[in-house]
């Protein structure tokens, strides 16, 4: 098996189902000639061509607008969104307009696109290029959220958001680009609402998403060594979330800790560990706890910003308090 | 487009809703009369809502009849208040317009008086009878009416000075706690109001709690969670409560041990270590011990009396018998003797002859130990109270043991007296 | 009054749209002021050949996008009375299953993307329904209608840049009707409105809304050289809405005046103006312009109490539609 980076993986599937479907379109801030800041998309535009590959102006709320009526009329746009902050600026489009077009008529029109952005802080950004807002767009009913948490993931999830019938916003994390996995020489796709188990283990149940995913790995490692067994689940997406397999997981293990990178309060680690409570209760020896970014915003000071995020020590230290029945009430 | 030289059909002239959360409109005064020719879009009547007056446009054209509503009526939205006919002899009446209820005796301000909650488990109350008319003045400490509950029967008391400006319930109503009962103004009410529970809608907006002239019931305070051993509330996760309940397990054992709290699944291996309950845990219970002593033992001539005069042959029956018949509720009682325990059952006409073994539960042990050497025993109560008979240099010696909640100390005494008794002189005290 | 079109049966039909749609609004708002109607709804009373100059011009194929005064629009766009009247009583039967309501109705059969509450919330999608047909190289027109309130949104100036930027198939149809909800167009709007997309280097025209043969020959015009690459293009349509912002907006005088409304209504009113026209050419009587009108009327009492009677969803579909398969 071959390994490539999460940036080609996003490439790769956008290139091969742009070519199975002529329908598929890219637009977006630069993502042409420039093939975005990230160069995630470069070389599409020498094969596709500017018909397919559209630069827009920036104007966010414009160009998702558009992307909403031509998937409304037979096309299956995927819009690159540079940064995920920009998420507010396109709240009308993508949560008034794309989420509701399928319920309002009864059925009858569907909004098949592609929000591909972006999530993470500790690139320096400061609070405006740094955000983690998959909550907010996981919170609005009609919208599909997917966390890719390695180029694996990031190619067969954006396969299937660009096949699915409905608006899908897929959260890279920004740092990952250039981390390499294996992937399939064939063509593979990954089903919305399966989620993995990274690894298995016996004691506690870590439950990462996107970036944290990789986070909750290194905390494994680390428990590991002092003989706890930790289990590794990345839920692979938020909308529809695979609340079986989480809850599953967690009976088995009778902990658990739940770990996103979004801010904590009314956040997707609060989703997560709230229906554990519901669905898993008499499961539980321990309080469920979350680890989401701090609730404050961003900020710029490399000294400041990396204690803002959830870290492999932090997670593993919550971890041990809970396996040795040390910890009663949340950190 | 003109459809004004139109045949129109009969058309339902409507109070139409004006406002975005508008229930009802008054009409100000109709501008057409009964009869009149109409056009479409001419002014018929003029509606008062609680922003503005305004006008309302005929819907269709033709003759306005069957006009259901007057000028002053409060018409709720949507109903019916007149036709527009083709023609001005239509005379097929209008629904009745519902005139909105605006309650002719609305409430006059001040303070409500409402039911109160006097009893711990009471939802209404009975109004037995008011002390004060509607209009009177009244001091706070004046009762004003009478409340019946399910236990008793209760004044309650103005609460402030003012005058009974309305009541709102009458003699013989149930009135659910909390809800109004009387209004009590300032200033002597204009148009004192005294109505029902039933016609009553809805309560004025401030509320004063009046004070019951009865203390009522004090609420139990709040148990405080107790951290350390027994009797409070025990920390634990929630799968080692379901692990402890499936398997039978008590964590309050935990914690008498002295184990910290909270408990999780790897301390119901501490608790499954814990030694097993065993009876001596009820020895621990208070113990009841009797002695009697009788000079003679009357039962070995007795039982020889019964084998020869009636074939009675049995003299463990005919012992048993006689203390079953002290017992104050005969039930079987077992006879041990040399390890062996026979147990029987005195019949309910309480015959010696009928007396025959029974396999339930002995209500007494008889403790038969004339034939050994001991003289003196202590053994505990146990959960049945046993008799245990030990021989003296003459007579017997009777020691009667229970568990304290088993038998109270009475019970207790009368017990081992009759027994007595009836072991000394059987005859005298047969059954 | 221009004429543009010589077929007996596009004049006939056009006055026939127009009092569909004002018999439709009619009867919408006796259901609302009976209480018999939920909610609250917006009547296109008054702006009827803006509607139907327009949609007469386009085919099932071409798109439109609607407002949240949008029942005109979609009758025009060939909408049945059933189905709204369905629709605006929250009905099983209505277009969008009951579960849109008056500002949602959608009619994808005959091209409408659905009426918008959001004010100027479908200029993205009627931009990017342009877009489509361009990269799809499909020849189908999309119109956006909107209002000149809407012209106050950022939205309107984003979506302008592209489609002039990239020759798109789109109309941008203002109406306005004088009023942004309940204040006067001069008040929230500086400068021109054409000027707004002239700025863009878009052919902008302004046209007598109250005359459904200008509205129509003109838009022919533009539709076709849309579907030719010449788009996009902006209409200013002058019109007047008779009734208030909406239903319940009946005390209007502190910012228009009954005169200022009676002479839109006995002056300047498209469908006697048409009627007019039509007697006069000689094609159609008023007999049978009357016969039309009755004939209209039934139709729309018909559908009144056939969706009066008609089911509500059962409450299984609350959680229907939220995704598709």
């Amino acid at each position: 098996m071959r390994e490539i980076t999460l940036s080609q993986a996003v490439n790769e599937a956008i290139a091969e189902e742009m070519r199975r479907d002529e329908t598929v379109f890219l637009m977006g801030e630069d993502v042409a000639e420039a093939g975005t800041p990230f160069k995630v998309l470069s070389g599409l535009v020498e094969e596709f061509g500017t018909g397919r590959v559209i630069d827009t102006p920036i104007a966010e709320p414009g160009f998702v607008g558009l992307a909403v009526g031509a998937a409304m009329t037979g096309g299956r746009p995927v819009v690159d969104l540079m940064f995920g902050d920009f998420l507010y600026l396109v709240m009308d489009q993508l949560c008034n307009q794309a989420a509701k077009q399928h319920y309002m008529s009864g059925g009858k029109l569907t909004v098949p696109m592609v929000l591909r952005t972006n999530l993470g802080a500790t690139r320096r950004s400061a609070a405006q290029h740094s955000q983690s807002l998959q909550a907010l767009v996981a919170h609005i009913p009609g919208l599909k959220v997917a966390m890719p948490s390695s180029a694996y993931e990031a190619k067969g999830l954006m396969k299937t958001a660009i096949r699915d019938n409905n608006p899908v916003v897929i959260f890279e994390d920004k740092l990952m680009y250039q981390d390499k996995a294996p992937i399939p020489e064939e063509d593979y796709l990954i089903p919305f609402g399966e989620a993995h188990i990274k690894r298995e283990g016996s004691d506690i149940t870590l439950i990462g998403t996107s970036s944290m995913v990789q986070v909750a790995e290194a905390a494994a490692d680390m428990l590991s060594a002092e003989g706890i067994s930790a289990e590794v689940i990345d839920p692979r997406t938020l909308v529809p979330l695979d609340e079986a397999a989480l809850v599953e997981s967690v009976k088995r293990t009778s902990r658990a800790i739940v770990i996103d990178e979004g801010h904590q309060s009314y956040g997707v680690t609060s989703e997560i560990a709230s229906r554990l409570n519901e669905k898993a209760f008499y499961h539980l020896d321990a309080p469920v706890l979350r680890m989401g970014a701090m609730d404050v915003p961003v900020p710029f000071s490399p000294a400041l910003e990396d204690i803002t995020v959830p870290t492999p020590e932090g997670v593993a230290e919550n971890a041990r308090k809970l396996c040795s029945g040390e910890l009663i009430h949340a950190a | 487009m003109q459809r004004d030289d139109q045949t129109v059909t009969r058309r339902d002239v409507t109070m139409p809703q004006l406002g975005m959360a508008q229930d009802a409109g008054k009409i100000v005064s109709w501008l057409k009369a009964p009869g009149d020719a109409v056009a479409k879009g001419e002014a018929l009547f003029e509606v008062e809502t609680d922003k503005a007056t305004m006008e309302v446009e005929a819907q269709a054209a033709g003759f306005l009849t069957g006009v259901a509503a007057a000028e002053g009526d409060d018409v709720p939205v949507g109903a019916v208040i007149a036709r527009i006919s083709d023609s001005a002899e239509d005379d097929t009446p209008a629904p009745a317009a519902p005139v909105a209820e605006v309650p002719a005796d609305a409430l006059p301000e001040g303070h409500s008086v409402t039911m109160p909650q006097l009893g711990m488990a009471q939802d209404t109350g009975l109004l037995v009878g008011w002390l004060k008319s509607p209009g009177d003045a009244v001091a706070a400490a004046d009762v004003l009416f009478e409340v019946e509950t399910d236990k008793s029967t209760m004044e309650v008391e103005a609460g402030r000075d003012g005058y009974l400006a309305a009541t709102l319930a009458q003699a013989g109503e149930e009135v659910p706690v909390g809800g109004p009962v009387a209004v009590i103004s300032n200033a002597a009410p204009d148009n004192p109001v005294a109505r029902s529970v039933a016609a009553a809608p809805a309560p004025p907006a401030q509320e004063a709690k009046p004070e019951p002239a009865a203390e009522p019931a004090r609420k139990p305070a709040a148990p405080q969670p107790v951290l350390q051993p027994t009797g409070g509330r025990i920390l634990a996760s929630p799968k080692a409560r379901r692990l402890a309940l499936e398997q039978g397990l008590d964590l309050a054992r935990l914690a008498e041990a002295g184990h910290p709290q909270p408990y999780h699944v790897s301390d119901l291996d501490t608790l499954r270590s814990l030694p097993a309950v065993t009876p001596a845990a009820e020895a621990g219970e208070a113990s009841r011990r009797l002695v009697a002593e009788v000079p003679e033992d009357g039962v070995p001539a007795f039982a020889a009396w019964a084998a020869a005069a009636h074939g009675l042959t049995d003299a463990d029956a005919i012992l048993a018998g006689l203390t079953a018949a002290s017992l104050p509720d005969p039930g079987p009682v077992a006879v041990e003797r040399h390890g062996t325990m026979t147990t029987y059952a005195l019949p309910a006409d309480r015959a010696l002859s009928g007396v025959a073994e029974t396999g339930d539960d002995p209500a007494l042990i008889l403790r038969d130990l004339r034939g050994s050497r001991l003289t003196n025993v202590e053994m505990g109560g146990e959960s049945t109270p046993v008799l245990t008979l030990t021989p003296k240099a003459t007579g017997l010696t009777l020691t009667l043991e229970c568990a304290a909640s088993r038998l109270d100390a009475r019970a207790a005494i009368q017990l081992l007296t009759d027994v007595a008794d009836r072991v000394e002189q059987p005859l005298r005290h047969l059954l | 009054m221009a004429k543009a079109k010589t077929n007996t049966e596009d004049y006939l039909r056009m006055y026939r749209q127009m009092v569909r749609i004002r018999t439709f609004e009619d009867n919408a708002n006796q259901l609302y002021l009976s209480a018999k109607m939920p909610g609250l709804t917006h009547m296109y009373s008054g702006e009827e050949g803006v509607a139907v100059g327009i949609c007469e011009a386009l085919t099932d194929s071409d798109r439109i996008t609607s407002t949240h005064r949008g029942h005109g629009h979609c009758v025009a766009k060939g909408a049945n009375f059933k189905q709204m009247f369905c629709e605006l009583l929250g009905k099983e039967e209505g277009y969008c299953r009951g579960k849109g309501g008056s500002m949602h109705i959608a009619d994808q059969s005959h091209g409408n993307l659905g009426a918008n509450a959001i004010v100027g919330g479908s200029m993205g999608i009627a931009t990017g329904s342009a877009l489509r047909a361009k990269l799809q190289g499909a020849d189908d027109v999309t119109v956006c209608f909107f209002g000149d309130g809407a012209t106050a949104q950022g939205l309107l100036y984003e979506v302008m840049n592209m489609a002039a930027l990239w020759n798109l198939p789109v109309i941008y149809a203002c109406e306005n009707n004088g009023y942004s909800e309940y204040t006067k167009t001069e008040e929230i709007a500086a400068g021109s409105i054409t000027a707004r997309a002239e700025a863009f280097g878009i052919e902008a025209h302004t046209v007598d809304g109250q005359d459904v043969l200008a509205v129509n020959e003109l838009t022919q015009d533009l539709v076709a050289r849309a579907r030719r690459g010449e788009g996009p293009f902006f209409l200013e349509l002058e019109t007047y809405r008779y009734h208030g912002h909406h239903v319940g907006d009946i005390n209007r005088e502190y910012y228009r005046s009954k005169d200022e409304e009676k002479d839109w209504k006995e002056n300047r009113d498209p469908i006697v103006r048409f009627r007019g026209w039509l007697v006069e050419q000689g094609i159609a009587t008023e007999d049978e312009i009357e016969a039309m009108n009755a004939e209209i009327e039934t139709d729309a009492t018909e559908a009144v109490a056939y969706a009066e009677a008609a089911r509500y969803p059962d409450v299984s579909e609350v959680d229907m539609h939220v995704h598709s398969d």
